[in-house]
């Protein structure tokens, strides 16, 4: 659980060659369900997309190697507000997605992976309106098909980018609920964006903090200490 | 029904113009349909137009460097329209597409202002070009009156290798449309398929503005997938509803042409609209009958 599998190495990140975020030196370990927080704009999606490899580092090192050598497999989990209602896919096509990257182009997807796909949809409760439109569904309904297809890829590192903004309360918890059982059931290492505190406290072990340029990393209950979120978000706590 | 027997008539003279138009009315709709996808429609208005200022500078540039005489340029005419069409078209949705996805400016501006440079740069060439000036005049308009074999066979060839190269990719065109983040994390080289979708986009779109004009093309383009969306259930269905309108109109455009003595071209876009705005028309007629039907909470 304490073997790192992603480490960063004097990592700056940013756009255009101008630094948002720099001297990161941090590790995950493999296993672990690690949340990022700050504020908007503190740098959470550019950190993101750089450990994706959406988008290069200015300078430093990513490192990224499982115990068993194998290299990342990662489950992406976007917002489910950023896809174009005018594409006419149903949450079934959405999480066959998810196994495009063992089907080599050309070739059809062989029926073990549609299979695979129908798994990963009745584990994450969405087979029963996997057929309707995707563009129809709801928040909450969206996100689960976007974990199914996160599943489909078989991941070693599940990346959710604030998977439950625009999700209802309750759907907020089953969600977080589902997704802190499939990390303790096949030891997925989670990578959490969110602005949400309560979820973090609830299931995060390990807490990136960004803030003012800033990277703090410790335990969840170091970090939301009350002294901490005071100097962090500037209160005072009597 | 007299027209429809000449038309269908082994012997019919125009019978490569009515199998060219049908071919472009099939595959059009094809990458149209990407191209309404992406939100790129403002693309499909300047790219015909660029394809066509290449054209009208593939016919006026070797005439004026005295490499071709007006009187022996018939021959070499097609070959060279051909060629102006296809490396401008490829050239402008390469670079076009490459400004957009450095997502600085306006995009709207850039391709208004490359269709008005477009436009009015092949009408400042050819004013001075009398020769060329009638056969860009004739593209313009969207006559195909005389197709040849060869013709016929470069434009079928041309869009046999898009109509393969997209049911082969589609999978992956439409994941990196879709989800270019998601594409990146599975290995995909995004790059090679945006450049592989732009590339028969624009061959299209070559073929297209060569056979039946730039405004034709465009309505070929656009048309028939915004009318297949308003029915469609799935991707495949769009797919497959807006070709076939597209192949159908060609044909029905041609007969109409044919018959009352009008440019096929244009006859082919307005009967495209006319469709569009009947099935729009029936989309909300239906909408409110179904929701007319459904039970109301007290």
């Amino acid at each position: 659980m304490n073997e790192p599998f992603i480490t960063l190495d004097n990592l700056a990140i940013g756009y255009d060659g101008q630094p948002l975020l720099s001297g990161i030196s941090l590790s995950i370990p493999f296993g672990s369900f690690t949340a990022i927080l700050g504020a908007n704009g503190s740098g959470k999606s550019t950190l993101l997309k750089t450990l994706l490899g959406l988008q290069l580092p200015i300078a430093g090192h990513i490192g990224l190697s499982a115990p068993d050598g194998a290299g990342p497999v990662f489950g992406y989990v976007p917002q489910f507000t950023q896809f174009d209602p005018l594409y006419l896919v149903s949450g079934y096509d959405v999480a066959l997605m998810g196994v495009y990257g063992r089907v080599r182009p050309g070739r059809m997807v062989p029926q073990s992976e549609r299979a695979f796909v129908r798994e990963c949809l009745q584990a994450t409760g969405t087979q029963d309106f996997a057929r309707q439109r995707f563009a129809d569904l709801s928040g909450g309904q969206k996100q689960r098909v976007l974990i199914a297809r996160a599943l489909a890829t078989k991941p070693n590192i599940l990346v959710l980018d604030e998977p439950t903004a625009g999700v209802d309360a309750a759907a907020t918890q089953s969600l977080m609920a589902f997704i802190s059982r499939i990390h303790q059931e096949r030891r997925l290492t989670i990578l959490l964006v969110t602005h949400d505190l309560h979820l973090v406290r609830q299931h995060a072990q390990q807490v990136i903090w960004l803030h003012e340029g800033k990277v703090r990393t410790g335990t969840a209950a170091e970090l939301l200490r009350p002294e901490h979120l005071a100097e962090v978000l500037d209160i005072e706590i009597s | 029904m007299e027209t429809l027997r000449q038309i269908l008539s082994p012997d019919f003279l125009l019978r490569n113009s009515v199998y060219t138009s049908v071919l472009i009315g099939l595959a059009c709709p094809l990458v149209g349909v990407f191209l309404v996808l992406r939100r790129l429609v403002f693309m499909g208005v300047a790219l015909p137009q660029i394809s066509s200022t290449g054209v009208a500078i593939a016919l006026c540039v070797p005439m004026w460097l005295g490499i071709l005489q007006p009187e022996h340029a018939a021959h070499s005419e097609h070959l060279l329209a051909f060629l102006g069409s296809t490396v401008f078209s490829l050239s402008a949705i390469l670079v076009l597409a490459f400004l957009d996805r450095r997502r600085r400016g306006l995009p709207e501006g850039r391709l208004g202002s490359a269709y008005v440079v477009a436009s009015a740069s092949s009408i400042l060439l050819l004013s001075k070009n009398r020769y060329a000036e009638v056969g860009w005049l004739d593209l313009m308009k969207g006559e195909i009156i005389t197709v040849d074999n060869v013709d016929l066979i470069l434009t079928a060839a041309s869009l046999a290798v898009v109509v393969v190269s997209l049911a082969l990719f589609h999978r992956e065109l439409l994941l990196v449309s879709f989800d270019r983040a998601m594409a990146v994390t599975l290995g995909k080289n995004v790059v090679a398929w945006d450049a592989l979708l732009y590339l028969l986009i624009g061959l299209t779109v070559s073929m297209a503005v060569l056979s039946v004009g730039p405004l034709i093309a465009f309505g070929f383009l656009l048309i028939p997938a915004l009318t297949a969306h308003l029915f469609a259930a799935n991707m495949r269905q769009l797919t497959i509803f807006a070709s076939l309108l597209g192949g159908a109109v060609s044909f029905v455009g041609f007969c109409i042409a044919y018959r009352y003595d009008l440019p096929v071209g244009p006859a082919d876009v307005v009967l495209l609209g006319v469709i569009y705005g009947l099935a729009f028309l029936a989309q909300k007629i239906f909408r409110l009958n179904r929701e007319g039907r459904q039970p109301r909470l007290a």
